[in-house]
């Protein structure tokens, strides 16, 4: 019955799960709504973050920097001080709870691993204190709602998220013959644009390079998309809600690819709407995102005939992601067996997590912080665990985020994380649990497991050799 | 050439010349050279690390120019907090390759870190890295000091890498089982061979994880005779978009993280930096014109920077000019020299292979000119 699915698509069964009957229809059941996070604590909003975020980096750069100009030690406890009050130590944790909680307790374990495919498609980096603010709130708030929709929808509020325009610099972005731009040059000031974020919106997001852009398209789409910023505050900072400020467009009519965008209606904001809604209609688009989707969950290099269903089911809903994600779980269905996936440390760990009824995350009571101190050991625990075992969710280096390559998670080290949590799992393990059970209902060779398990007589003699097989390390 | 004891563990090729009788470990170490390359990700700036005494260059950067520079030579001078390496220059220890970069031009950070570290023309396209394979062509063995193992330093064996944790392993026994469930010849299994064959002072040491921690940790193993004969790190944040600053800005600050690792791995290798060389790699360095963000954009041309005692103390670079017309499409500092000449040179001297043999295995017999004598003493 292909029991290996349950690992290749979700989080694998739990021991006080009923086995789906049909674990096909199971999976693509789960992809039309969004289920409700399961956390049972408290789940910040995402401008709430940002009034944290405000806090710590005006309180920082404005009032600490300047009283404690001459007494680096003095700025230094001030700067500790002011970690706890905005709780700077702490969000990062509190969001990798309620992921994880979601994981393991949304009803919906199929849907949560597109969650994290996405959040981790549209990348925020590890820098600007995004992590400990902002990463979080934007995957629960911004892309979370948007996955049952079409994913032209999805790039744009992804695309003017404010998580995104920071993390982009597009607010550093002044088209040369803008209003402020000509101003600025009068000046003497350099006006220029800041092609990240345009690059990256068609090299990671859309249409990757085998779209075939140019240097010009580049610079084309960073004219069409300047405006589109951050707006700076002095009490706030950065930490204001985006806004299209027409006064740092520039003007005229841009060519992205052949294709014209000019202003329709009162100002431009128009034009970075329709290159969204051109870009996405691209056929390397929906190749470029076949392909990624395959290659996270079926096999590194994924055949034409894999992502070929795929693209047709997007052909025929001009992108409805629901659609999408039903056509990608049925080449799924059909490769279970055939083709193998090396798991990533996170779903690895929250599969053993799963499958062993392992207690994890900590407790809501347990995440409740005071503000005023150093957050307690439980509550820099989640971000302590991802760091060690080489998967930070809110913190890839680079805005392509996390690989799906096999050889990029095989290193001697990042093996000897999966073989130390092994080895730690067993004091976390239920006194009674059942391996036979765990292993009927997950496994498609579980005659060949129990008889690799039969010689360690405990618990922890058995997770330590089963979490790090081969069995359970692939998919 | 030589061997070492994890060579012994993981090549095949290395069996062959442990049973050599002129196989002498004493002997081996006398001889046994050091390469460290140090990836500087994000595009590090050859400007604004090795600034052209140039108006031009003051003129494109009014607010991010780099006043208080250490001198290097008439033409040029450094950045303020590269103070290690000037240390260095001025013993004669290191040295320079400017206005070069590999051949890559379009600007994007993934695909130019990707064909810096595999030496290739076509993103993606290649899955094994310079460094290597031409480890492979010299049969030794390298370690990355980072907890995934990067593109560089991949090639048909897989190499070790190191990241200390307090964690505890599974028993010996143990590990064995483990093992045999993985299929031989995949990486999984290659790569749980070099688990079990660890030497002690990799299993049970715990040093911290701070960069300088672990360029000690690097050093300490570089040291060893039969340790591993090159080591990789891995810096990140040379992406200045924004705020790069003059002499205590952001760049500022990345270039001092690179000294910072610089002045531990002189002090911790002690005799072995004599018989060392230190290499930096980047994508691309940055835009001449800063931007509205006292930033620099994507540029093309960049610098190398070389440290150790293998190093000739030269700034060798064939200068194309900082001119409208000079630059790459009218915004970059050209590349004159290609960087994985640089690169190839390095190889063979630090692994005693000829270079056009070097040149063959690690970049398809290109025709890289051999910068060895030029660059390296050996």
């Amino acid at each position: 019955m292909k029991r290996d699915f349950f690992r290749k698509v979700g989080f694998g069964l739990g021991l006080d799960e009923a086995v789906p009957d049909d674990p096909l229809a199971w999976a693509q059941a789960q992809m039309d709504v969004v289920p409700p996070l399961s956390w049972k604590g408290d789940i910040p909003s995402g401008d709430s973050l940002m009034d944290h975020y405000a806090h710590w980096v005006y309180t920082d750069r404005k009032v600490l920097r300047e009283r404690h100009k001459t007494d680096r030690k003095a700025y230094k406890e001030a700067k500790e001080e002011l970690r706890y009050e905005t709780g700077e130590r702490f969000f990062e944790n509190l969001e990798l709870c309620i992921r994880h909680d979601a994981a393991l307790n949304s009803g919906a374990p199929v849907f949560e691993r597109l969650w994290f495919f996405w959040g981790n498609h549209f990348a925020i980096t590890d820098k600007d204190f995004m992590p400990e603010f902002a990463t979080g709130a934007y995957h629960r708030e911004v892309l979370r709602p948007h996955m049952t929709g079409s994913f032209t929808d999805l790039v744009k509020a992804a695309t003017t998220s404010w998580a995104m325009i920071r993390n982009l610099d597009n607010s550093e972005s002044i088209g040369p013959n803008s209003e402020n731009g000509r101003r600025r040059r009068e000046r003497g000031k350099p006006a220029t644009v800041n092609e990240n974020h345009a690059r990256e919106l068609m090299e990671l997001h859309t249409i990757s390079p085998a779209g075939g852009y140019t240097q010009e398209d580049v610079i084309a789409l960073s004219y069409v998309m300047a405006g589109w910023e951050t707006r700076h505050t002095k009490k706030r900072q950065e930490c204001n809600p985006v806004r299209f400020d027409q006064r740092n467009h520039q003007p005229g009519t841009h060519t992205v690819l052949g294709k014209a965008y000019k202003q329709r209606g009162l100002n431009s904001s128009n034009k970075l709407m329709d290159a969204i809604e051109d870009l996405c209609a691209h056929p390397q688009c929906r190749q470029f995102i076949a392909i990624k989707l395959c290659r996270h969950f079926i096999c590194d290099e994924p055949t034409e005939a894999m992502t070929a269903p795929i693209v047709a089911a997007w052909e025929q809903t001009d992108g409805h992601l629901p659609a999408v994600h039903k056509a990608l779980l049925q080449v799924a269905w059909d490769h279970t067996g055939i083709e193998k996936k090396f798991h990533n440390p996170e779903v690895w760990l929250l599969q053993m997590v799963k499958m062993g009824g392992v207690a994890w995350p900590p407790s809501p009571k347990s995440m409740t912080y005071s503000f005023k101190n150093k957050p307690r050991h439980n509550q820099t625990l989640p971000e302590k665990t991802m760091r060690e075992i080489g998967l930070s969710p809110y913190r890839p280096q680079q805005p392509n985020g996390y690989s799906d390559m096999s050889s990029d998670w095989l290193s001697p080290e990042l093996l000897i994380r999966r073989l130390a949590f092994a080895s730690e799992s067993g004091g976390r393990l239920p006194k009674d649990i059942d391996f036979d059970a765990l292993i009927d209902r997950n496994f498609d060779n579980a005659d060949e497991v129990k008889a690799y398990l039969a010689p360690y007589p405990t618990r922890f003699g058995k997770g330590e050799a089963l979490f790090p097989s081969y069995w359970m390390l692939m998919a | 050439m030589t061997i070492t004891r994890r060579e012994f563990i993981a090549g095949v090729g290395s069996i062959t010349l442990l049973a050599s009788p002129v196989f002498n470990a004493r002997a081996a170490a006398l001889n046994k050279r050091n390469l460290v390359i140090i990836m500087l990700r994000g595009g590090m700036d050859g400007l604004t690390a090795v600034p052209p005494r140039d108006r031009i260059l003051s003129n494109a950067r009014p607010d991010i120019l780099v006043k208080e520079t250490l001198k290097l030579t008439s033409d040029f001078d450094l950045h303020p907090r590269l103070e290690t390496f000037h240390e260095l220059w001025t013993a004669g220890h290191a040295g320079i390759v400017h206005a070069t970069n590999i051949p890559y031009r379009n600007r994007s950070h993934f695909e130019g870190q990707n064909l810096m570290e595999s030496g290739g023309h076509v993103p993606y396209k290649d899955n094994t890295g310079w460094l290597g394979r031409g480890l492979e062509s010299a049969e030794l063995g390298g370690l990355a000091i980072s907890l995934p193992m990067p593109l560089l330093l991949r090639g048909e064996v897989v190499q070790d890498n190191f990241y200390p944790t307090r964690m505890s392993m599974p028993h010996r026994p143990e590990l064995m089982a483990i093992a045999d469930t993985y299929p031989e010849g995949t990486e999984l299994r290659k790569a749980m061979d070099k688990v079990i064959g660890r030497p002690s002072s990799m299993m049970n040491h715990y040093g911290g994880r701070d960069a300088t921690e672990l360029a000690n940790t690097a050093a300490r193993e570089l040291s060893r005779e039969d340790g591993p004969r090159v080591a990789v790190f891995d810096l990140n944040g040379f992406d200045t978009h924004a705020a790069q600053g003059g002499d205590d800005g952001e760049h500022g600050e990345k270039l001092h993280d690179y000294d910072r690792i610089l002045n531990r791995l002189r002090s911790g290798l002690g005799d072995a930096f004599d018989n060392t060389l230190i290499l930096t790699v980047t994508e691309f360095g940055r835009k001449l014109d800063q931007n509205g963000g006292y930033g620099t954009e994507h540029g093309y041309g960049t610098a190398i920077l070389m440290a150790g005692g293998l190093v000739k103390n030269v700034l060798h670079a064939d200068w194309p000019g900082l001119k409208s017309k000079d630059l790459f499409e009218g915004q970059d500092l050209n590349a004159t020299i290609d960087a994985r000449a640089v690169y190839c040179a390095a190889m063979s001297a630090c692994f005693d292979v000829d270079f056009n043999y070097m040149r063959k295995r690690a970049f398809w017999d290109e025709p890289l000119p051999d910068l060895t004598d030029t660059l390296f003493n050996v």
